[in-house]
């Protein structure tokens, strides 16, 4: 089974990390990917750009509307996520709370939906 | 340039939904989801789709003081919910604009568009 987890985490503190925080930071995030590599469990995971860099999209009555910025503004943005494919969803929130994100922000986990006859 | 598009839905619109009810909608809406896809195929052949279980079963991890904290329910207290995401290759924003606008989510939600971090 597939699950998605979904960090969330305060930019700003991002923002004010120096160059060595963020090495540091990568490197917590790369021994996690290992682990989770190692133990079969990493499907994907991606790095988010900041939400000042993202652009959302709506279309009502047939009109494109966009606009700047992320869907919603909060203190603790979603910066990045991993596929994780686990036996059960104890598993997922075990390997979740040994994601960086976890120790100074909150992880969401999310089953990833199974359609039988799906061919996408 | 690798982009994310974040699928943003109210999954209230589904509650107290009965299944012909849910695969009417479904059927009603599988010519666009089908030219989505096809389109999306057409500009990026290794585009990756996952659609998520419903928010109201989702659940929140944290470390608190040493200890793991689980709580039910979604992160954020939106209206509109992560229903699922694209992972995908495009030249340019403008395209990913393009992209996400033919999303069926579109017209009843929100796409957000997130460049990825490439190290």
């Amino acid at each position: 089974m597939e699950y998605l987890a979904l960090i969330y985490a305060d930019e700003a503190a991002w923002e004010r990390f120096s160059n060595e925080e963020r090495e540091a930071a990568y490197e917590q995030y790369g021994e996690f990917s290992q682990a989770a590599r190692d133990a079969g469990v990493l499907v994907g995971g991606e790095e988010l750009g900041p939400t000042a860099s993202a652009t959302t999209v709506r279309v009502r009555d047939g009109r494109q509307l966009v606009t700047d910025g992320p869907y919603a503004e909060a203190k603790e943005a979603l910066g990045g996520y991993f596929i994780l494919d686990c036996a059960s969803l104890d598993d997922a929130l075990t390997w979740a709370a040994r994601i960086p994100g976890a120790s100074h922000g909150a992880v969401e986990v999310r089953q990833v939906y199974v359609d039988e006859g799906a061919t996408t | 340039m690798k982009y994310a598009l974040l699928v943003y839905s109210d999954q209230a619109d589904w509650e107290g939904v009965d299944d012909d009810e849910a695969a009417r909608r479904r059927a009603e809406s599988m010519p666009r989801w089908l030219n989505l896809f096809e389109e999306m195929d057409r500009v990026d052949p290794h585009v990756a789709g996952k659609e998520l279980v419903a928010a109201t079963e989702a659940k929140v991890v944290r470390i608190v003081d040493g200890e793991t904290i689980v709580t039910d329910g979604p992160f954020a207290e939106t209206k509109e919910q992560i229903g699922g995401l694209f992972l995908t290759t495009l030249p340019d924003l403008d395209e990913a604009i393009r992209i996400a606008s033919l999303v069926p989510a579109a017209e009843y939600g929100s796409l957000e568009v997130r460049p990825i971090v490439e190290r």
